[in-house]
């Protein structure tokens, strides 16, 4: 079974008339990666709340269509709002998601050491989570919302708060646990640079609806997504900007790979 | 005190209030107003005497318009029992941090939904003054004057009041999404992490401040009577 499929999904924000999301269909199976992307307002957060079942029930709003997803984790972009605000000290904070869902004490230890040190915030364990940067709550979050253990990932803007080696960290993590655990991931993103590198499928939204979906290199690569999208990548931009044959490359990898 | 189960410490901030407006005033309520005075110099997590500070200070007004309204006799019962109210409310937000009431209800039995709303209430107060010097913060780097004579500072006020209630309402949204994504409505009975010992001698206290209070209403209708 996927663990989320949507199929023709329609979603309106109460007293909107226009849909936040627009016929969307799109399946992510165990081990895939599926980045989201497109420009602000495309939908991208709203689609991660429907699959997290926060949107209509929560948020309000109307949903019509079939969603069907396994329990998920979700992470939302802003890590300052996420902390629960009922912890003492960081484990405390990574382990108030495990305990909301019934976890032994003994399991919830394991989990906070196991998922602390994933996320290289071990150092913070005692510290108060108010004291911590947003890059160092951004991880702590993370590290939280991955220690419930859900077989559903669903991040939004995981990496928005954090310097480059940090983001690094989290995509390859991301990658890790989708091919060693055979999570399945939903990542809506505007790092573009990094979709290549993490992401085995990418869905392009357009106002609410699916414009293109498919392998990054297919979709990264189209005409219209400079024209009318996000764009795509710096080396993809470069190699356009010059005038070079398409397709483009994507990474710098690819474009090594391409001039030799 | 600060090391007491966190049932105690509701007991005590319950049952001063509670006594205050049964005893007999106004003697009654300055002995309610003593102890909860003297609780608020005990140990806890903030300075003894910032605590009573706060104490006095939101009190304070509470005095000024009831002598301003009532007669002395009136007024001084009436002032006695709303501050042995607001000093029991400012000690046990100073001494409980609200994880602990958590840890503490849950592991009692309360579902996790009833413990939170304790705990939020008991952080409305912090949260709400760290979000107003954080605005306070933003629109002095636009220029407005803050400090000064007390029209400038009303007028700090009135630009300080919209958007403290305005984000304040926009973060209960937030913090809803956020909850929900950490399990709060999974359905499972939360597991304590840390639940906080308690004993029989604090028991014992607690009951006999539930009982205090039913004798201090008993004794009030008998009286009225």
């Amino acid at each position: 079974m996927a663990g989320l499929t949507f199929a023709d999904v329609r979603f309106w924000y109460p007293a909107t008339e226009r849909p936040a999301l627009d016929g969307v269909s799109l399946a992510v199976a165990p081990g895939d990666v599926v980045a989201v992307i497109g420009s602000v307002g495309a939908g991208a957060s709203t689609l991660l709340l429907v699959a997290a079942r926060l949107a209509p029930r929560v948020t309000g709003g109307t949903l019509e269509g079939v969603v069907e997803a396994v329990p998920a984790g979700i992470v939302l972009p802003t890590p300052w709002t996420q902390s629960s605000g009922m912890a003492f000290t960081v484990a405390d904070e990574v382990a108030f998601g495990p305990a909301n869902l019934g976890v032994t004490r003994d399991e919830i230890a394991r989990r906070v050491d196991r998922w602390m040190a994933r996320l290289e915030v071990a150092h913070l364990a005692g510290r108060d989570p108010a004291t911590l940067s947003g890059g160092e709550l951004q991880r702590v979050i993370l590290a939280g919302v991955l220690a419930m253990e859900r077989d559903l990932l669903l991040l939004d803007e995981p990496t928005a708060e954090l310097d480059p080696a940090g983001a690094a960290l989290v995509w390859r993590l991301i990658r890790d646990l989708a091919r060693t655990e055979q999570k399945s991931v939903l990542v809506a993103t505007s790092d573009l640079d990094a979709v290549p590198d993490f992401a085995t499928h990418v869905v392009w939204l357009d106002k609410g609806r699916v414009r293109a979906a498919g392998a990054p290199a297919a979709v990264l690569t189209a005409d219209a997504i400079w024209t009318s999208g996000p764009g795509s990548t710096t080396v993809a931009g470069l190699w356009r900007r010059a005038g070079l044959a398409a397709p483009a490359p994507l990474t710098v990898a690819d474009l090594l790979a391409r001039v030799r | 005190m600060s090391g007491r189960h966190p049932f105690t410490l509701l007991a005590f901030a319950a049952a001063l209030p509670a006594l205050a407006w049964t005893l007999p005033a106004p003697w009654g309520a300055a002995g309610t107003f003593a102890v909860a005075l003297l609780l608020c110099l005990t140990p806890g997590s903030r300075p003894g005497l910032g605590i009573l500070r706060t104490a006095i200070l939101t009190a304070a007004p509470f005095w000024l318009f009831l002598f301003l309204l009532h007669d002395r006799a009136t007024a001084l019962a009436i002032a006695l029992r709303l501050s042995t109210m607001i000093a029991s409310f400012v000690w046990l937000v100073a001494i409980l941090p609200p994880a602990r009431l958590v840890e503490a209800l849950v592991a009692a039995g309360y579902s996790v939904h009833v413990a939170f709303l304790f705990a939020a209430t008991l952080s409305a107060v912090p949260v709400m003054r760290a979000r107003a010097q954080r605005i306070v913060d933003a629109q002095r780097c636009r220029g407005l004057a803050t400090r000064g004579g007390p029209l400038t500072r009303l007028r700090a006020l009135r630009a300080l009041a919209l958007p403290l209630v305005l984000s304040a309402l926009h973060e209960v949204d937030e913090r809803a999404l956020a909850l929900e994504t950490r399990g709060l409505s999974a359905g499972a009975r939360r597991t304590a992490l840390a639940p906080p010992p308690d004993s029989t001698a604090e028991r014992v206290v607690r009951w006999t401040l539930v009982a205090a209070c039913v004798a201090g209403v008993v004794g009030r209708v008998l009286w009225r009577v």
